[in-house]
């Protein structure tokens, strides 16, 4: 029997829809859900999917996918490819996995919103196929992994991961509730289809995939490349969302695109960034990650802002030098604070690697060269304990990731720094502008606890590292440790680098978040010593002096990042610089404070 | 503005079939190919299309054009995709 062409019936069917009569139009789209705002409810009617679709076709097309992704699996099950598959490889996969898995459920629950609350009916429907398509991957994230769970205790964080508030699960969660769950449908499509899935997910499922088959997993880039096969379709809502909100709220439109933009780039760098260019094997690496970023990213999602009317976000350059930073700041972040995490985290800085890093980033010997050499150091002289967090990162109230990491040090432009912001009694620190600007105008989608917050509220008990690891859910078996058993780090000849020097007290001190009172009371202050590439939360006591105050601060970077000097310390808040013998609630030093410490060449020996 | 546009496909045993369609339907089109393992990025300047027909013929067999979704894991461009065809485009 002949059948219609597609396109002589489609449009018809998919605009299927009815005037109500027994409810009120607005109880069945609230205008909280429905986001319609300054766009005329009729103008949604002219809502029309680039990427046609029918049911029939839809099942056909996904049942051949699945079989095509779950027929590799079982063939590579029988093979030994897994156990032949690099530690540091593996990491990336863990990785993924746990960030990963519950957001593509997440991610069903915010194509449900649109499938129920879309002004269109061509909308709905599209997010209908949206929906099974995320449960789909969901579903495929969670059982591959499954299967790996004898061999290593560490997969279990793909289940596990979103049901905890380890800290870059909770970053995740503050990014993408915002993205998904918070917002009306309007916003959520140019949100989540528009900016995230045709700007981002693309450097994690199809760039990250040519880095696996190069690295010999085949059925993980097997799986997210088929996974993105369905994103490149039900991306496809947010060009005809977009185009509708841009006639009638272009400033609106450009708007919900920066903010999403910059906490996708943020997170992506944490996410994608160390997986492509540390952990990845050196011989396996197709580009680095700044060059994915600029295929995909810069040029692909750059060029689509312009097709539609918009410009490109008022901090592009910005993001665009932090192509050459962030990541390597957090990379540098996650292996030190290694414990923290549920993968191993490949160092990546043997002779090797590090030519290949300064090949692609000319500037990374003088932003991160420095700090990798007082950690090489230490490892080569037998005190891998000093390269072991006794504290913790200060959080970006925005993005969640360590303050700092948006700058490096040694960065004129973008130096290692806290933008604080105080609001409603406290003070919020931030670790760039954007993150700042953006958490102020849409705080009240956009606020979430950080980790810090939440050991400053008590939550942590005992506040130390290890009671922060209990609370993360990190048990013992699954803490991350580096991939490599330090073996890249042996590459170096003995004694080049040289030792850091002595490192301040807290170095045997024992792990300790916030440290007992002495009497005093407690003063947690957001402390920065000069060529430190993170700010930490370090706690002073009121009684303390100045000088015992910069100690404190120093005992937590000298010679575990900052190789140690024969100077003495000067402390500085809002840039004056306090007297060493004031005490530090005389100096007029407050919880929350961002606290500045570098050396001081006047003082020489005074430590 | 870079202008190009076209599909990334992912690993399997039709890309050359599916490239060797794309060049017959767009003459006088200088269409990239950038190979990298897990993707093939195909691109042209400003527009791009590709046929049923020409696939079929290149692959030998009947094929749906709701088949394509299996091969392409992103594009470039604004899409466009009927019974017979696919069309990629910027500025349209
Ligand atoms: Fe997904
Ligand atoms: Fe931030």
């Amino acid at each position: 029997m002949a059948r219609l062409p597609r396109e002589e019936w489609y449009d018809i069917a998919r605009d299927v829809d009815w005037d109500l009569s027994y409810v009120d139009y607005d109880e069945v789209f609230p205008e909280w859900m429905s986001g319609t705002g300054k766009v005329p409810r009729e103008a949604w009617a002219e809502w029309d999917e680039p990427y046609k679709v029918t049911y029939p076709e839809y099942v056909a097309t996904q049942r051949e996918k699945e079989t095509g992704a779950y027929s590799v699996k079982a063939v590579l099950r029988k093979s030994r490819v897994f156990d032949q598959l690099d530690e540091g490889w593996k990491s990336v996969a863990k990785q993924h996995f746990g960030a990963v898995a519950l957001v593509e459920d997440l991610a069903a629950y915010a194509e449900l919103r649109m499938a129920r609350f879309g002004l269109a009916p061509a909308w709905r429907n599209m997010a209908v196929f949206g929906a099974l398509d995320e449960t789909r991957h969901a579903q495929i994230s969670l059982y591959f992994p499954h299967e790996l769970l004898g061999r290593d205790p560490q997969y279990d964080w793909a289940h596990k991961a979103y049901h905890t508030s380890q800290w870059t699960v909770a970053a995740a969660r503050a990014t993408f509730d915002g993205m998904m769950m918070n917002p009306n449908v309007v916003d959520v499509a140019v949100q989540l289809p528009f900016t995230f899935e045709t700007g981002f997910t693309n450097v994690q499922f199809v760039a990250l995939a040519a880095d696996a088959l190069e690295s010999g997993d085949i059925n993980f880039a097997n799986m997210i490349s088929s996974i993105q096969t369905d994103e490149a379709r039900h991306s496809q809502q947010g060009g005809p969302t977009l185009k509708i909100l841009v006639e009638h709220d272009p400033r609106r439109a450009q708007w919900v695109i920066d903010k999403t933009f910059w906490v996708s780039a943020r997170l992506f760098s944490v996410l994608t960034g160390p997986a492509m260019d540390y952990y990845t094997p050196l011989a396996m690496r197709k580009q680095s990650f700044k060059e994915f970023m600029l295929e995909w990213v810069a040029g692909q999602f750059a060029d689509q802002l312009q097709d539609y009317g918009l410009k490109k976000p008022w901090y592009w350059d910005e993001f665009l030098a932090g192509l050459d930073t962030w990541h390597h700041g957090l990379h540098l972040g996650v292996w030190y604070w290694r414990p923290t995490v549920w993968w191993n985290p490949q160092g990546g800085v043997s002779p090797a690697e590090r030519d290949w890093l300064r090949e692609k980033y000319p500037d990374w010997e003088d932003r991160f060269g420095p700090i990798w050499d007082v950690i090489i150091g230490n490892i080569n002289a037998g005190q891998a304990g000093l390269t072991l967090p006794a504290t913790l990162p200060w959080l970006c109230s925005l993005c969640q990731l360590p303050v700092g990491t948006a700058g490096s040090p040694g960065n004129q432009r973008y130096p290692v720094r806290s933008y604080p912001l105080s609001y409603d009694g406290r003070t919020y620190h931030f670790c760039s502008r954007p993150c700042r600007q953006i958490w102020w105008e849409d705080r009240d989608t956009l606020h979430s606890p950080t980790v810090v917050d939440r050991v400053l509220a008590g939550e942590v008990q005992p506040p130390t590292v290890e009671g922060l690891l209990t609370w993360m859910g990190l048990t013992p078996e699954v803490r991350g440790t580096d991939a490599y058993g330090y073996r890249w780090a042996r590459a170096y000849p003995p004694g080049d680098p040289g030792p850091a020097g002595d490192a301040g007290p807290a170095g045997d001190a024992g792990p300790a978040v916030t440290e007992p009172s002495n009497g005093g009371r407690p003063v947690p202050v957001n402390a920065l010593f000069a060529g430190d590439f993170v700010t930490q939360l370090v706690t002073l006591q009121d009684t303390d002096t100045v000088d015992q105050a910069a100690s404190r601060i120093a005992a937590q970077v000298v010679g575990r990042r900052v190789r140690s000097r024969e100077a003495g310390l000067v402390v500085r808040l809002g840039g004056r610089v306090l007297p060493g013998e004031l005490t530090v609630a005389a100096a007029g030093i407050g919880p929350l404070d961002s606290v500045d410490v570098s050396w001081d060449a006047g003082r020489v020996g005074e430590r | 503005m870079s202008g190009r546009v076209g599909p990334v496909l992912r690993m399997s045993d039709d890309v050359d079939a599916i490239v060797a369609a794309i060049e017959d339907d767009n003459p006088g089109q200088q269409v990239t190919v950038v190979d990298r393992g897990a993707y093939t990025r195909v691109s042209g300047e400003g527009e791009l299309r590709v046929t049923r027909a020409s696939i079929e013929r290149h692959l030998g067999r009947e094929f749906e054009m709701r088949q394509f979704e299996e091969l392409m894991s992103a594009f470039a461009g604004r899409i466009e995709m009927t019974s017979q065809e696919v069309r990629w485009q910027l500025g349209g």
